[in-house]
């Protein structure tokens, strides 16, 4: 079996999913976490695009989480069996995604003016939007995002969930009981529920 | 087995599926949608966005799934997974890139000039001297040393990046290990024909 390493900061945020498959999948792997104010500038410059997670197999760097992920879900059977089905568990792992990153577009907003107008659209509009749509989309598909079962578009968003609620700063799941289903689902999961009760506690 | 592309007229996250399409030589509906009509039919996309390819009566959405997608189709895939992740690793990092400069090009007005001095300073040039390195590396390709659907994810956003640069066509002098791939991307006869009639948009 390869050697995994994941380095990634200590918290769940995109880190989080590649922990999961890779609990999913039984695979022992090393969960080195990167101190932020003590360790992330020198570390920053020898990451391929000065970004984590990264991920090591057998020494091979590996990054970008959403290309990681997808690759895990093959070797641990949480992708599709056609091209056809991929392409939809692709589809929903990418409008969680977009969903991610106008969140993350108005929470990293460093100028104070157009951050707060950047929330301001968030709550009104973008995130009861985005909300709605992935919610129908779990009803559809009896709490998860592709082909009515457990895919690596579930793990994707339940390993970013405590993040988005953090940087959203509101509860996601609090009227959408569809998208909970599809949480309870992925954290029920052999492999994730062991990982969820042991995981070292974060707030996102 | 017609498809049907539509989005804006321009190139922007559509133009990566044409260039496949038309490498696959797969005939398809090039829909350009008017600003003046999309208030409209934006209600009737799915997650409100384009571009969308219509086939045989299926609507398909997320431009980089797609592009995945019809990789496989037309043979520009990786052999094996591990092909695959270095692929998806390149597009998702041109993802990256585009929308650092989406987000200063539709961004608070009087943001803008700062933005663009971050963007031609600091953003663009960290970038494609990365993507440049990974190209030396790998013989005037982004990914496996061969050609794979990273070279046409990346050659059909060059108008983004220079617009980013703002230098025009002359950054690729810079940066000689993509100009290469952008050049075994756009001299492939079909895209180069493409290239040729398709319309004249700004990004």
């Amino acid at each position: 079996m390869p050697q995994y390493t994941l380095t990634y900061f200590d918290i769940e945020a995109l880190g989080e999913p590649i922990r999961m498959l890779l609990s999913y999948g039984k695979i022992p792997f090393t969960d080195n976490r990167i101190d932020f104010e003590k360790d992330w500038a020198k570390f920053k410059a020898a990451m391929p695009m000065g970004q984590l997670p990264i991920l090591e197999i057998d020494g091979k760097v590996m990054y970008q989480s959403m290309a990681i992920s997808r690759y895990l879900a093959k070797q641990v059977g949480l992708s599709g069996a056609n091209d056809l089905e991929n392409y939809e568990i692709d589809n929903a792992a990418d409008n969680i995604n977009d969903f991610r990153a106008k969140i993350a577009s108005a929470a990293y907003e460093s100028h104070e003016e157009a951050k707060q107008h950047k929330y301001e659209i968030l709550k009104k509009e973008t995130i009861p939007f985005f909300l709605n749509k992935l919610d129908k989309i779990a009803e559809e598909n009896n709490g998860h995002f592709a082909l009515k079962k457990l895919t690596w578009a579930d793990l994707y968003f339940t390993g970013l969930i405590n993040y988005l609620n953090f940087i959203a700063q509101e509860d996601l799941l609090a009227n959408h009981s569809n998208l909970r289903k599809v949480v309870e689902n992925t954290h029920a999961a052999p492999g994730i529920k062991e990982w969820v009760a042991k995981r070292p506690k974060s707030n996102r | 087995m017609p498809y049907k592309l539509q989005y804006f007229n321009a190139r922007g996250t559509a133009e990566p599926i044409r260039y496949l399409l038309k490498y696959g030589k797969i005939n398809f509906e090039d829909v350009r949608i008017e600003s003046s009509d999309w208030p409209k039919i934006k209600a009737t996309m799915p997650m409100g966005q384009m571009p969308i390819l219509e086939c045989d009566g299926k609507r398909f959405f997320q431009s980089v799934a797609i592009c995945r997608f019809l990789a496989k189709k037309v043979g520009l895939a990786g052999s094996n997974e591990l092909e695959n992740l270095e692929i998806d690793s390149i597009a998702d990092t041109v993802v990256d890139l585009r929308l650092k400069i989406m987000a200063v090009s539709f961004g608070p007005q009087d943001k803008k000039a700062e933005g663009m001095k971050t963007l031609k300073e600091e953003t663009v040039p960290f970038f494609l001297s990365k993507l440049n390195a990974i190209a030396e590396e790998n013989n005037g390709h982004l990914a496996c040393k061969k050609l794979t659907w990273a070279d046409f994810y990346f050659a059909a956003f060059v108008i983004m990046f220079q617009f980013g640069a703002q230098e025009g066509e002359k950054v690729w002098e810079k940066y000689p290990a993509l100009k290469k791939v952008k050049e075994n991307v756009e001299n492939i006869d079909e895209i180069k024909k493409w290239i040729a009639v398709r319309p004249v948009t700004d990004l």
